[in-house]
């Protein structure tokens, strides 16, 4: 037995995917469950309208409250309030100036919402809540428009990327690069099935979505359309890159994980970002998921228009240039040499 | 041969690291010729294919696939077989021919017995052989004009050997080039050239009868063939088992007729002409490695 378990100890040794999880798995988990699995917002984007906008700033600001007013706009009224909530730009707008004041209140952004609410009702102040684009905070309308984004994440890097290995662990990627078939068109045509089925997955589980949790769909169809085409990019451009990093399919699988969990982690489909302090909330940034779930959220159920959904639109954008390019290059590497090392080796002969 | 050789290597080396896999091989292939690439595994057969099919860079040399650089074009009038046979385990027959037909823009082959019975069969669910037969199949179907086969018939019961040996001659009586590597030296005869690499190295070229020349072995018939093993093999002697006939290589029928009188086993020698394992053995080992 001992022998068995020092082979077992040297093999882990060399398998750095498997000790990297081994590792780096419970310090991730334990960071962020530690820092960001928070799901109470201490800081909760507040915006206050109306002629006593200021006075309720200072008062809202003294009283140790979650909320975090940025900003103070004395000439707005009850309509710029909506606005700045349909854009994601705040969470709650305090409307001054009507009796009693009017709290509204993003749905949409549940955990802040929920605090919101528990912060007004314990103030005790009269003050009349009115809850938007979730009214009932609903936890599966927030939950939908996130878990389309991680369905695509998983059929494009997952899925996508076991399709790619297999093909190099069965020996068929190198008859593959024999045939007549042009590198850009071997991926192209080992991306397209997935491309439609995500897309079809997609479709259906909105749908679903909608049918069964009543999950509503306020915004344009074909933003949304064009967020997750962006996105969809993005997470093949992964698949494709951890094929090749990957010579097998446990191998692909495992690398896989390793951008999923993250990712579902931190995007903030589980915890607020704005429960997320800063020294883990820049992780979130560099995640895909973080802006899909931006626009599909903001899309389904804030109703937002493409023009202020343009940050997240041109992120993913180029996150997609770069990973797909960089995925596609490293891939075209195994489908053999380029001309310049071919024309440097016939050269080494001559001289 | 030809004037127009169909591959041709031209001091081709290639390294990985400091481990020199191929060193400086140069050879041609002519339409019609069946040329074997002989070597144990791991002498850089496989890697000299992978080179001309332009699939690995060479460290330095030339490789030429119809007098071209290999590229996407050239690489139509190409048939391969991989070692690994690049079928598809989970289509069926049918729709690997379909697959590679369209890449290739050719009609897809007419199957014959037993391939046509099973064109709806998964390829896993075949035997090996019946796999190598449809790999042949697959690479043949665009009429290539050369072919290149890795370790065709490796796995494969002697039946289906020397069916596939009859497929390719076929094509090269059809003016195809054919390159096949196997580390089988029996098949050595199928071939009309034959290379022999070891280390990297290209040590000897020609027809199996070429290689041979006039080297011999001694072949030791006995009653007692283990005791005549044991005495030849405590004596130092390349002594090989061939069933059980008891045989050594490139030395003197006399002087191995004396060690074993000498150990008292009783035996007849006979000088005979050297097999091409034992021709190879004797220029691996003169080779210097």
């Amino acid at each position: 037995m001992r022998a068995m378990i020092v082979k077992e100890f040297r093999e882990l040794r060399r398998d750095r995917r498997t000790l990297g999880m081994l590792i780096g798995m419970p310090i991730l988990l334990l960071l962020v469950f530690g820092y960001a699995a928070n799901f109470s917002v201490s800081d909760i984007p507040t915006a206050i309208v109306g002629p006593a906008a200021q006075q309720v700033a200072d008062q809202v600001q003294a009283a140790n409250s979650p909320f975090d007013v940025t900003e103070v706009l004395p000439q707005d009224d009850k309509d710029s309030a909506t606005t700045l909530l349909v854009d994601n730009e705040v969470s709650v707008a305090i409307v001054t100036g009507v009796q009693p004041p009017e709290a509204l209140i993003d749905g949409a952004s549940l955990f802040s919402a929920q605090t919101a609410v528990s912060a007004i009702h314990a103030s005790g102040l009269d003050v009349q809540i009115d809850v938007l684009f979730n009214p009932d905070l609903t936890t599966a309308w927030v939950m939908v428009p996130a878990i389309i984004g991680l369905i695509l994440t998983f059929i494009g890097t997952v899925i996508t990327s076991i399709g790619l290995v297999r093909e190099r662990e069965s020996g068929t990627l190198e008859q593959l690069a024999v045939m007549p078939i042009r590198p850009s068109s071997v991926i192209l045509g080992k991306i397209v099935p997935y491309f439609i089925l995500a897309a079809l997955d997609m479709t259906a589980v909105t749908l679903l979505g909608m049918w069964l949790f009543g999950v509503p769909f306020n915004g344009n169809p074909l933003v949304f359309a064009l967020g997750s085409a962006l996105f969809l990019f993005v997470v093949l451009g992964l698949g494709v890159f951890i094929s090749t990093i990957s010579s097998t399919v446990g191998q692909a699988i495992q690398t896989a994980f390793f951008f999923l969990l993250p990712q579902i982690l931190l995007s903030g489909m589980i915890f607020p970002l704005d429960a997320i302090p800063w020294g883990v909330r820049w992780i979130s940034y560099l995640l895909p998921l973080t802006y899909f779930v931006e626009i599909s959220q903001g899309v389904m159920l804030r109703g937002t228009p493409i023009d202020h959904l343009w940050i997240p639109m041109v992120v993913l954008a180029g996150m997609a240039v770069l990973v797909f390019a960089g995925a596609v290059a490293r891939f075209r590497r195994d489908l053999g040499p380029s001309k310049h090392q071919i024309r440097k080796a016939a050269e080494a002969v001559a001289t | 041969m030809s004037q127009d050789p169909l591959l041709q290597a031209d001091r081709l080396s290639r390294r990985f690291g400091a481990f020199t896999a191929v060193d400086d091989v140069s050879f041609t292939v002519g339409p019609g010729e069946v040329v074997g690439l002989l070597g144990a595994n791991g002498a850089g057969k496989t890697t000299v294919i992978r080179m001309l099919l332009g699939l690995l860079a060479p460290t330095a040399g030339r490789a030429l696939l119809l007098g071209q650089v290999p590229d996407l074009d050239v690489r139509r009038r190409l048939g391969y077989v991989p070692q690994s046979m690049g079928l598809y385990q989970d289509l069926s027959v049918e729709q690997n021919l379909e697959f590679s037909a369209g890449s290739y823009d050719a009609p897809v082959a007419v199957l014959k017995p037993p391939l046509l019975e099973l064109r709806d069969r998964l390829v896993g669910d075949l035997s090996l052989g019946l796999q190598r037969q449809l790999a042949f199949v697959v690479a043949l179907q665009h009429r290539p004009e050369v072919l290149v086969l890795d370790e065709p018939t490796s796995g494969v019961g002697p039946l289906s050997r020397a069916g596939l040996w009859d497929t390719i001659r076929g094509e090269a009586e059809h003016g195809t080039g054919v390159l096949v590597t196997t580390h089988y030296m029996s098949e050595a005869a199928e071939c009309d050239r034959l290379l022999l690499m070891f280390a990297g190295r290209l040590i000897a070229a020609g027809s199996e009868a070429d290689l041979i020349g006039d080297t011999t072995a001694v072949a030791v018939s006995t009653q007692d063939w283990a005791a005549a093993f044991k005495v030849l093999g405590d004596a130092g002697e390349p002594v090989t088992l061939v069933g059980r006939g008891v045989r050594v290589a490139d030395r003197d029928a006399r002087q191995v007729a004396r060690l074993l009188s000498d150990a008292g086993v009783p035996a007849t020698c006979d000088q005979v002409p050297a097999t091409i394992e034992e021709r190879m053995a004797s220029l691996a080992s003169g080779s210097g490695a």
